[in-house]
């Protein structure tokens, strides 16, 4: 208890309250916009971050993480356009309900249940991580080698519309990290004599690149295609459900909840599925499901309390073993190795204050998402009004900033700008981006757990499978890349009725 | 003059790909191979994961090639943002952009360095609007180039104390 007051006055202190409210400003503003979402808000902001102080660094994150879920929602209620890949299934009926002119209330029931969603998840995720984190100390270098093998192929696996070039995509973050000097035995790899290359290429710098550069491009590109702005929407406000209307969906809130949670804690599906199948699951389970797709409250609690339950969800593996399960929560994980914090389970002896500040700086980052909107929902509807390719000059700034000031180093500036149209080119050729990013963030552990492993048994490399836990770790890896080659393989010799995409994996993570 | 069907694009599209991967992994993995020493004690050394990965994207860039080239008639994900009605924007001025915000960024970069944030961020906003978006609205190139730049330094220099550089050639703020 005294842990928790002690944390309680390190999160709770006015800058660490201003900074997660201007992160889930942020994160909301750049959630609502379609087109910007949340992950690159959160690589704009990892380098700001870099000058604060722990708790505020961590807390303008996950107010950036929290805000950025839940602002999806607004341009998918108002304009029927999702911000966020997450918000995709309250279109349905979300938009539905602005056409009935409901929005107001649509807006405030989407906002009651992402607050819900979220604090649900992170009861959770309080309860479970514990557990998680006791379970992974447990853990030499072969199992935890074998734990990220298999973090690393589900996400490869399972978030992308193509195996292949997720494999693709997660090699080549692998390789991008093993650039620079070899921190077990002190030699140079690939920098080709330069001293700059020598400290590799920086996390946040390729963050930027991977995700904010492509978006300039490509919003420059929808301007040249005179793309016309979304218009239509008038003067709204938010105007919360009542206690009684709350009542009436609290289980299906709760459960959907619950099932967000449980989808965010696998690595690499995140909330496009975590809403979708809500929606599903409360469609199943309407005593009208007829209203679905006409206006139905209940399809825009059920996707957006889901979605938001996700980011809980996400934490767990994070924070446990040190796995993010998505872009946002990759470059989390980066903000909190800049200032010093390694998830695992270490994290959680030799931090246990700093886990207790996260767990506030969620609640209050619930909490500003829910003022935030309700207050300043007319702003961001003239801010959706704000054509893109002017947000992007801004953004330009953002990069060019964000990636001078990490190490204030020109040459930071120069990778970005070549990693970035470098990875434009990745978007066009239709490979994900986030195996990428997950690559470069779990290569080091991976590189070294491998080597450590190796060299504690000798050479012997009968180490990864001859202990509990490797064989399961290894055989879950591999039932994920098989059920994909199956698929796959069943996909490529059955004709398909429709050229829908399967998933929005790649768009999303612009 | 033909079009191609979307399947086409894909499949062009994946050869393309594939074919740079393909150079791409060779190179990385001589480069490690001639470069990169083997290491010393027992286990790994410092060679083998990146011999490994580069290994690794050379099958997976064959594995895509062949998948590409074995995939004619085959109906695959039309690409959302190339729907028929779409005006496309390709070939030289496609790349005119691209190189532009290449070229952008990278001058801001510099000239952060050397005239500082303030003159930086106002060239750049200003260039980028009028010569790489193409708008000419004055009013609307100066106000943002302003307007961004004051907001920018507020934010970063005076409420989050972040270092805002001040330039070699001349110091301004």
């Amino acid at each position: 208890m005294e842990l928790l007051f002690s944390a309680a006055t390190v999160a709770l202190a006015p800058g660490a309250l201003l900074a997660v409210f201007l992160g889930s400003l942020l994160g909301v503003i750049f959630g609502a916009i379609p087109g910007l979402t949340f992950t690159v808000a959160m690589a704009l902001v990892v380098p700001v971050s870099f000058s604060l102080e722990t708790a505020p660094a961590i807390g303008m994150l996950l107010g950036t993480y929290i805000g950025g879920m839940t602002g999806g929602s607004v341009s998918a209620i108002l304009l029927g356009i999702p911000g966020t890949p997450s918000a995709a299934a309250t279109v349905m009926d979300g938009y539905a309900l602005t056409k009935r002119g409901k929005a107001s209330l649509a807006l405030g029931t989407a906002v009651a249940a992402s607050a819900f969603g979220g604090l649900v998840s992170l009861i959770v995720m309080i309860v479970s991580v514990d557990i998680v984190a006791k379970l992974a100390l447990h853990f030499g270098p072969a199992e935890t080698f074998a734990l990220l093998l298999f973090g690393l192929s589900t996400i490869c696996g399972l978030s992308q519309r193509s195996l292949l070039k997720g494999l693709v995509a997660g090699v080549l973050g692998l390789m991008i990290m093993t650039i620079g000097v070899d921190e077990m035995e002190g030699v140079r790899r690939l920098t080709f004599g330069t001293v700059t290359l020598q400290q590799g290429i920086n996390l946040l710098v390729a963050m930027i690149a991977l995700f904010a550069v492509p978006h300039v491009i490509d919003a420059f590109v929808k301007y040249y295609r005179s793309d016309t702005p979304p218009d239509g929407v008038s003067d709204v406000r938010v105007e919360l459900p009542t206690l009684r209307d709350l009542g009436k969906t609290f289980w299906l809130m709760l459960r959907c909840s619950l099932l967000g949670t449980g989808i965010g804690a696998i690595p690499g599906t995140g909330g496009p599925i975590a809403a979708f199948l809500a929606y599903a699951h409360a469609r199943k389970v309407s005593r009208e499901p007829e209203k679905f797709g006409r206006g139905s409250m209940e399809g825009v609690v059920a996707p957006e309390s889901a979605n938001n339950a996700v980011t809980g969800g996400t934490m767990i593996p994070l924070l446990s073993l040190g796995i993010p399960g998505d872009p946002g929560t990759a470059i989390l994980l980066s903000g909190l190795l800049i200032h010093g914090l390694t998830p695992g389970p270490m994290l959680f002896i030799q931090h246990p204050g700093e886990i207790y500040q996260i767990y506030l700086a969620i609640i209050v980052s619930y909490l500003c998402v829910v003022a935030i909107q309700l207050v300043g929902i007319r702003f961001f509807v003239q801010l959706l009004r704000v054509p893109a390719h002017l947000l992007a000059v801004g953004i330009i700034v953002m990069c060019g900033y964000g990636s001078f000031s990490i190490r204030n180093s020109v040459f930071d500036v120069y990778t970005v700008a070549i990693l970035g149209v470098l990875a434009y080119g990745l978007i066009k050729a239709r490979i994900p981006l986030t195996p990428i990013i997950l690559g470069i963030v779990l290569g080091p552990s991976l590189e070294r757990e491998f080597r450590t492993a190796l060299i504690l048994s000798g050479g012997d490399a009968s180490v990864f499978w001859t202990s509990a836990p490797t064989i399961i770790f290894m055989g879950l890896a591999v039932v994920v890349i098989g059920t994909q080659v199956v698929r796959s393989v069943h996909a490529t010799f059955t004709p398909k009725k429709s050229g829908i995409s399967r998933d929005a994996s790649v768009k999303s993570e612009k | 003059m033909s079009r191609l069907s979307p399947e086409q694009r894909e499949k062009r599209r994946d050869l393309i790909f594939g074919s740079l991967l393909l150079a791409f992994s060779v190179v990385w993995t001589g480069t490690v191979y001639f470069t990169v020493p083997v290491g010393r004690g027992v286990g790994v050394g410092p060679q083998a994961f990146p011999l490994y990965l580069g290994a690794s994207l050379i099958g997976l860039s064959a594995l895509l090639l062949l998948n590409a080239w074995f995939a004619k008639g085959q109906a695959m994900d039309v690409p959302d943002d190339e729907e028929p009605d779409m005006v496309p924007i390709a070939g030289w001025p496609l790349a005119r952009l691209i190189v532009s915000v290449c070229l952008v960024i990278m001058a801001y970069g510099y000239l952060m360095q050397s005239a500082g944030f303030v003159i930086a961020t106002m060239l750049v906003v200003a260039f980028t609007l009028w010569v790489v978006v193409g708008v000419r609205r004055p009013v609307l190139v100066v106000g943002m180039s302003v307007g961004i730049t004051a907001v920018s330094w507020l934010v970063f220099g005076q409420i989050l104390g972040a270092y805002i550089p001040r330039g070699t050639w001349i110091s301004l703020f």
